[in-house]
C-alpha cells in the first residue's frame, strides 16, 4: 500500500514503511520526477509557476506562495495515499517541511481525506524506540 | 567573486530561487548558504531569542548567528521571504537589524510572490554588490571639491554643482531628450554656481539616462551608479541624518519609490508599478479641475481636512469623476484638495509599504514633497510627519555629486 | 536510466560495527551494476531501481538493523546538493538528526526481532489545577 509520510522528507519512516512492504511516499521521489524532467530548467528543484499556481487548489491567493509551492507537491500524494504515518511536533524539520504552516495543512488534509493515519512522536530513548517502531509495524500490517 | 549569503524561506518552493541565482551571477556574485549543523540550531535561536515556529526560519537564524559570529565568511547578505507570511517578515526584519548590528555586512532584504519582479531583484542584487566594492566611497559623508551631479530621471533632469559640501547650483527640466536635457540644466546650474564646465573636478551621474550620460561627458565622469545608493546617500545629506535608521520615500509623478536605510546605506526598497492614483499625477488632474497650479495645491490643503470630502474612489479615472461629484456638492475647494493629498498617501501607503518596513524618521523627496498638503497626508497615514530637507527634488544629483567627489 | 533511475542514501547507524568503508567494499564485491561513493554516514548508491532495490535487500542482512535508507531525488554528485560549492542545503540537519536517533530506532526493531511485546506507557497527563492546589495546602 501507498503510505505517506509525514515529515515527508523523514529517512526513518522512509526505511521503516519499506522494511515493513509498504511504498513510502515521499518528497524525494516527487521532486525527481521534476528534476529528470529536462525540459523544465530552474534548478535546484524545478519548481515552476505552474506549480505554485497548482497550489491554488489547496489555498487562496492570500497565502504565501511557498505554501501553495509546498502543498502542489504533497498535495497530490496526500490523494494518492491509502494511510499514513505522522510524526507529530517533530522537532527537526528542514527543507521541505521547514514551513509550520505548510505542515498544518499537510495535518488537516491527511484528517479530511478520512484515511488511516497513526500519529507518533520522535522517540527520546531506546523503550519509546521499541514502542515506536513496534506501532508503526503494527499499524501497516492492519492495514492489509 | 562577491558571496552573497542567503538566508531565505520559501524560495526553492516559489519558482524564485533560480531567479535569485541568476541575478546574482549577472552582477558577478553567488549566492551561498552559511554552514550550520542541527547542533548549532537550537544553540542559535536562545542567544537570537526569537523562536519562531517555522523550522526553515530556525535555520535563517543559525545562519545569521554564523554570520554575527564570524563562522562564515561572506561578503554580503540577501534575506528574503514569502510575501504575506507574517512569521517570516518579523524574523526578516529582526535578522536584518541583527546582522547590522553584529557585522559589518551589507544587508538588503525582499519578501517575494511567485510573481517577482526580475528587475526589482536585480537591482537589490546590484546595489548589493556596490556596497561591497565601493565601501569605502559610500561612507563619504561630505562632499569635496567642485563636483556636479546629473539625474537623468524619466520625468525629470536634474543637476548639482557642489563646492566643498555646499550646493552652489543647481537646475531641473523636464526630460526631453537625454544628452539635450542634461546639458541644459548642467549649464544652467553651472551659470548660478558661477563655474564653467572645464572648472569641474568630476562628475556623477545617475538615473536611468546614467549611461548614455556617463559615454557623453566621459571626459568629466568619474561616477555612474544605480538611484538606489545615490539617492540614499543624496537623502542623509540633505536632512542631515547620516548615523541610525530612516525611510525615505519618494513619490513621483508616476510611480513611487521607498528605501529603508541605515547609516545612509539601502537595505530594502520598494518601487510602485504605473498607478497614476498613487503617484504625483492624480494631484496635477485634481490641481487642474481646480483650476490652480499643483505647486498651490499643498497650500490648500494644508487648511483643508479630507474628512469633510470623503471620496469613494481613489483611481486617476474613476477618483476625478467622484472629485467633480464632490465639487458639484458645494464642498470646499479646500477640503478637496486635502481629501486629494490624502487619497495619494493611502494608496502609497496600500500599494507599497507593506512589503518594506518603514523605519522612523521618515525622509520625503522628490517634487511632490514640496507639496505640503502631501507631506501632512504622509504624515498622518504613519503617524509621523516626514522631514522634507531643503532641496529635497534634488537627492538624486546631490547624492551623484557627493560620491563623485570620492574620486578626486 | 532517467525513468527508472534510483539514487538512495544508505547511513549506517552510529551505534554500528560496520563502516562506510566495509559497506562500499561489500557492495562492490556484489555483482550488481550500481555507482557508488562512500560518505562520511555511509553511501550513496545509483542505478536502475531494480538493481538499487536489489543492493537495499542485501544491506539490510549485512549488519541487521544497523543500515538504514531512503531515496534521494538528485543524482549523485549533482552539484546543485553539494555542500562545497555553496553550504549546507536545508534538509541536511534534518538528516543529522535523524541520524543521531538511528540507535533508538535500531534497539526498537531488534526488539522485535527478539520477538518482545512493547509496552506504551501512556503518555502523562499535566497536572491539574485541583490537585495542584490541594499540594500547595498540604505544604
Amino acid at each position: 500500500m501507498k503510505i505517506f509520510i509525514d515529515p515527508p522528507n523523514s529517512m526513518i519512516l522512509f526505511d521503516l514503511v519499506e522494511r515493513f512492504g509498504h511504498e513510502p511516499l515521499s518528497t524525494m521521489a516527487a521532486l525527481q520526477e521534476k528534476i529528470d524532467n529536462i525540459e523544465v530548467d530552474m534548478p535546484p528543484m524545478n519548481v515552476t509557476l505552474d506549480d505554485v499556481v497548482k497550489g491554488l487548489k489547496y489555498a487562496g491567493i492570500e497565502v504565501p506562495s511557498g505554501v501553495r509551492g509546498r502543498l502542489a507537491i504533497w498535495g497530490p500524494m496526500i490523494e494518492e495515499a491509502d494511510a499514513a504515518i505522522v510524526i507529530e511536533e517533530a522537532p527537526f524539520e528542514f527543507g521541505c517541511v521547514g514551513c509550520e504552516r505548510s505542515e498544518l495543512m499537510v495535518k488537516y488534509l491527511l484528517q479530511r481525506r478520512g484515511i488511516p493515519v497513526l500519529k507518533l512522536d520522535y522517540p527520546g530513548d531506546e523503550e519509546d524506540g521499541k514502542v515506536f517502531v513496534g506501532k508503526i509495524k503494527e499499524f501497516l500490517e492492519g492495514l492489509n | 567573486m562577491i558571496k552573497i549569503a542567503q538566508l531565505s524561506c520559501g524560495t526553492e518552493y516559489s519558482s524564485v530561487q533560480y531567479e535569485i541565482e541568476k541575478a546574482a551571477r549577472s552582477v558577478g556574485a553567488k549566492t551561498v548558504y552559511p554552514d550550520v549543523s542541527a547542533a548549532d540550531v537550537n544553540k542559535a535561536i536562545e542567544r537570537f531569542g526569537f523562536k519562531p515556529r517555522s523550522a526553515q526560519l530556525k535555520l535563517m537564524i543559525a545562519r545569521a548567528v554564523q554570520l554575527a559570529d564570524g563562522n562564515y565568511d561572506a561578503d554580503a547578505v540577501f534575506i528574503t521571504t514569502c510575501f504575506r507570511c507574517a512569521e517570516a517578515a518579523l524574523v526578516r526584519n529582526e535578522l536584518r537589524r541583527f546582522i547590522q548590528e553584529n557585522t559589518n555586512l551589507p544587508v538588503v532584504t525582499y519578501s517575494f510572490t511567485e510573481r517577482m519582479k526580475a528587475s526589482q531583484l536585480l537591482t537589490r542584487m546590484e546595489a548589493l554588490v556596490t556596497i561591497v566594492t565601493r565601501k569605502e566611497l559610500l561612507a563619504r559623508e561630505r562632499q569635496a571639491g567642485l563636483t556636479m551631479g546629473l539625474d537623468s530621471g524619466s520625468s525629470t533632469t536634474k543637476a548639482v554643482v557642489m563646492l566643498n559640501n555646499k550646493i552652489i547650483g543647481k537646475a531641473w527640466t523636464p526630460s526631453h531628450n537625454v544628452v539635450e536635457s542634461a546639458t541644459q540644466v548642467m549649464n544652467e546650474a553651472l551659470e548660478m554656481a558661477g563655474y564653467e564646465y572645464k572648472d569641474l573636478e568630476a562628475i556623477g551621474t545617475t538615473g536611468y539616462g546614467r549611461f548614455t550620460l556617463g559615454n557623453h561627458f566621459s571626459d568629466k565622469v568619474k561616477l555612474i551608479q544605480e538611484e538606489l545608493t545615490v539617492n540614499s546617500k543624496g537623502a542623509v545629506w540633505l536632512a542631515d541624518r547620516q548615523k541610525g535608521e530612516a525611510t525615505i520615500i519618494d513619490i513621483g509623478g508616476m510611480d513611487n519609490k521607498a528605501i529603508t536605510i541605515r547609516n545612509g546605506i539601502p537595505d530594502n526598497f520598494t518601487m510602485g508599478g504605473v498607478c497614476a492614483g498613487a503617484s504625483g499625477r492624480f494631484l496635477e488632474m485634481t490641481a487642474k479641475r481646480l483650476r490652480i497650479d499643483v505647486t498651490e495645491l499643498g497650500a490648500l490643503a494644508d487648511v483643508g481636512d479630507w474628512r469633510n470630502a470623503r471620496m469613494n474612489s481613489y483611481c486617476s479615472v474613476f477618483g476625478i469623476q467622484d472629485l467633480v461629484t464632490t465639487l458639484g456638492d458645494g464642498k470646499k475647494f479646500e477640503d478637496v484638495a486635502a481629501a486629494a493629498c490624502h487619497s495619494v498617501a493611502e494608496q502609497v501607503y496600500e500599494q507599497q509599504l507593506q512589503e518594506i518596513d518603514v523605519r522612523h524618521p521618515i525622509i520625503q523627496v522628490g517634487g511632490t514633497s514640496l507639496i505640503s498638503g502631501l507631506v501632512k497626508a504622509v504624515g498622518e497615514v504613519l503617524g509621523e510627519r516626514p522631514i522634507v530637507p531643503e532641496n529635497s527634488q534634488f537627492i538624486g544629483a546631490v547624492g551623484g555629486a557627493l560620491l563623485s567627489s570620492g574620486f578626486l | 536510466m532517467s525513468a527508472e533511475r534510483e539514487t538512495r542514501l544508505l547511513m549506517i547507524c552510529p551505534s554500528a560495527k560496520i563502516t562506510p568503508e566495509m559497506l562500499v567494499r561489500s557492495i562492490h564485491s556484489l555483482d550488481i551494476n550500481v555507482s557508488l561513493k562512500e560518505t562520511c554516514y555511509g553511501c550513496l548508491i545509483e542505478g536502475t531501481q531494480k538493481d538499487v532495490r536489489d543492493v537495499v535487500e542485501y544491506v539490510r542482512q549485512l549488519e541487521k538493523n544497523a543500515i538504514f535508507t531512503k531515496r534521494r531525488a538528485y543524482h549523485m554528485g549533482d552539484p546543485v546538493r553539494c555542500r562545497a560549492r555553496h553550504g549546507t542545503r536545508p534538509g541536511f540537519s534534518q538528516l543529522e538528526e535523524e541520524w543521531s536517533k538511528l540507535p533508538v530506532i535500531k534497539a526498537g526493531l531488534d526488539s522485535l526481532d527478539r520477538g518482545e511485546k512493547y509496552v506504551d506507557s501512556s503518555k502523562k497527563e499535566k497536572l491539574s489545577v485541583v490537585k495542584l492546589k490541594e499540594i500547595c495546602e498540604v505544604k
